[in-house]
């Protein structure tokens, strides 16, 4: 699915969706941007953005957006781009990952981890068959070994519980709903004291 | 369907039944014999006259009272005309032994049965299964002779086995442990019956109260998943899930869809479902028979007994590790216990009775926990090595568990004589354990349990 369908399938489910326009010249993105902003590469052939130098971040203003653009336009290489994402810089938190995957047997269920690499690492994240309730919700959110980091350590300020066991509704919802979904990574959500935000999304049919 | 009348029927036929002592036919027939099965029994071979004394009949069309239950054991090819016989004869159940059906390839000749069944209404186990056995009417379709297979003694406990390997296994090692069983299903292929039909079943039969679960797969997941969760609030579901590492590992684009394989889905499932899920065939036997014994238990403090400092210490652990807490004994405990025991035995929990201590210490010791507010569960460890222990501490230990006021757990490691005693326990109903880890970890299983049953 393209990202701009996945973001907009995700926003109908009243999920906070970090601000961002998909944009095919570097002219456009710089009508849109809004300092500071986040450059992505948008292409179904590109998996790991990141490692293949086609995310900037913190992009300060229009010198450096010129700049970046180009930049990630080269490292793309040969693959097919879509378009170039535009996006406000959210505001650091805590990563999580929220997903989903369509069981053959049980119909859809939803994971939650620590976002970033560590999900992969330490195989730290709870599942679940949907729909979920908030109770389900909850004991995610307390199952998984980082769930001190939510709760706030050494004078970190504790995340937003309430707001990540809505998230996990929603995305239960969307899931149960949708059954057109293969798979799907909302990663990272990034959730502060008060409030979230996602930030990248891929949704595969 | 009719699916009681696989478990609770008046007559058997027994279709392929055979005179050659080596034939699954043969068995089926002297196990009914034996087994002292209640009800009439008709053997159905075309060639025979009469096997151990039964007359036979070439048909079940040719028996003249009627027939509630049919077992058939003859080659795959012939199993959907048997059925349509059974079926114009007004059969209610069959439970097809034979093989050679989906599970090799033929898929065709299940559907074949499957539409027999259907067609006539009949409540159908298999094909490739070993059927049913009900202690209480004597049913027995699990075609092993009882000299190789123990049969479990008359329980609480109802067992569902996908596979019939493990579980012929598991009924001949419950037999051996003293479990009481109340039915056992071995459904095979699950053509026509399922996992999921067999849950409702056992979960509606007054006479179960721990429910165990062998599954490879399931036919029908999401009836699957809503039947466990309603089934596990009426009663427990220790649920074992073979095949846990195999196919994971599909191609997958997504983190979710490399993380949540196959097993993690199942556990998944299991949690959510507030089964209690065995990792491998010693855990079902080390939940179940805590969970059948002894009273549910939602608190989470400990109180230890031994006449071994080693195994005091060795427990302590595996409470921590388990997440459970050690209790605080109480003033009056601490009172009752110290006027009963010599001087030198340190009035503490874990309390080391020492290595001279014999069974009256360990009555007063078990006693005073039981009456004491702040312990939940008691783990009494004896060492039956030690020159003061002998059977008298049997009695001690049942007498106390038959109070049912809260769980005990007895660790006994050791050998032969340890063994004989071990037994006695648990055919009295003491459940017992050769390591406090494993007594420790189906404790936290009773609690966890009990918990989700309290919450409600």
């Amino acid at each position: 699915m393209r990202y701009q369908d996945a973001v907009a399938l995700i926003k109908r489910y009243d999920i906070n969706f970090v601000e961002g326009s998909v944009v095919r010249t570097v002219d456009e993105a710089l009508k849109v941007a809004k300092y500071p902003v986040v450059l992505k590469i948008i292409s179904d052939e590109i998996l790991h953005k990141s490692d293949q130098g086609c995310v900037k971040l913190d992009v300060k203003d229009a010198d450096s957006l010129r700049k970046a653009y180009s930049e990630i336009m080269s490292n793309a290489g040969n693959a097919k781009v879509d378009g170039v994402l535009v996006q406000s810089m959210a505001k650091p938190g805590l990563e999580m990952i929220v997903g989903g995957r369509r069981d053959e047997q049980f119909g859809p269920v939803i994971l939650f981890g620590l976002g970033g690499i560590f999900v992969e690492v330490f195989k730290d994240f709870s599942l679940r068959v949907c729909p979920i309730d908030r109770d389900d919700a909850l004991e995610m959110i307390t199952e998984i070994k980082a769930y001190p980091l939510f709760k706030g350590v050494r004078g970190g300020k504790p995340a937003d519980i309430e707001a990540i066991a809505d998230v996990l509704q929603k995305v239960s919802k969307l899931l149960y709903e949708n059954e057109q979904i293969n798979e799907m990574d909302i990663n990272p959500v990034i959730v502060y004291g008060k409030g979230y935000c996602a930030v990248d999304a891929r949704v595969l049919p | 369907m009719n699916v009681d009348v696989l478990f609770n029927p008046n007559s058997v036929a027994i279709i392929g039944a055979s005179r050659d002592p080596g034939k699954i036919g043969h068995v089926l027939v002297r196990n009914s014999i034996e087994g002292g099965f209640r009800g009439r029994v008709y053997p159905i071979n075309p060639k025979c006259s009469e096997i151990l004394d039964l007359k036979c009949y070439p048909s079940v069309k040719d028996v003249e009272g009627e027939i509630d239950l049919a077992v058939i054991a003859i080659p795959a090819k012939f199993v959907p005309d048997a059925l349509k016989e059974c079926g114009e004869k007004g059969v209610k159940g069959a439970i097809v032994i034979s093989g050679g059906f989906s599970e090799v390839g033929n898929v065709e000749l299940e559907n074949e049965l499957r539409e027999v069944c259907r067609k006539y209404d009949i409540a159908c186990l298999g094909p490739n299964c070993m059927g049913v056995i009900n202690p209480l009417t004597r049913v027995d379709s699990v075609f092993i002779p009882t000299y190789k297979m123990g049969r479990p003694k008359l329980g609480t406990v109802s067992f569902i086995s996908q596979s019939g390997a493990i579980g012929g296994a598991v009924l001949d090692l419950m037999a051996r442990q003293g479990f009481g069983m109340s039915k056992f299903v071995s459904y095979g292929n699950g053509a026509v019956l399922d996992e999921t039909d067999m849950l409702r079943y056992v979960a509606d039969d007054d006479k179960t109260r721990i429910i165990v679960l062998y599954i490879e797969g399931v036919r029908r997941g999401r009836e699957f998943f809503e039947t466990l969760k309603e089934v596990t609030k009426k009663k427990p579901v220790v649920v074992l899930k073979g095949g846990k590492t195999a196919g994971g590992a599909a191609a997958t684009k997504s983190h979710t869809g490399s993380l949540a394989g196959n097993a993690a889905v199942y556990e998944a499932v299991f949690k959510q479902c507030n089964a209690t899920e065995a990792r491998n065939l010693d855990q079902i036997f080390d939940f179940s028979k805590l969970f059948e014994s002894q009273p549910f238990c939602s608190g989470e403090r400990v109180g230890i007994i031994t006449n071994g400092g080693g195994l005091a210490v060795i427990a302590t652990d595996s409470v921590e590790e388990n997440g459970l807490k050690l209790a605080e004994l109480s003033e009056e405990s601490k009172r009752r216990i110290s006027e009963n025991v010599p001087a030198y035995v340190n009035i503490k929990n874990p309390l080391d009775l020492s290595g001279d201590a014999g069974a009256d210490r360990f009555g007063v010791a078990v006693h005073s926990m039981l009456e004491d507010p702040d312990i939940d569960a008691i783990l009494v460890g004896v060492l039956f090595q030690t020159e003061n222990i002998d059977s008298r501490i049997v009695s001690i230990l049942v007498e106390a568990s038959n109070l049912k006021k809260k769980p005990i757990l007895v660790v006994c490691p050791g050998g032969e004589y340890t063994e004989v005693h071990s037994r006695m326990l648990e055919n009295c109903g003491v459940p017992t354990y050769t390591s406090s880890a494993h007594a420790i970890n189906a404790l936290r299983k009773l609690v966890d349990y009990s918990k989700f049953v309290n919450k409600r």
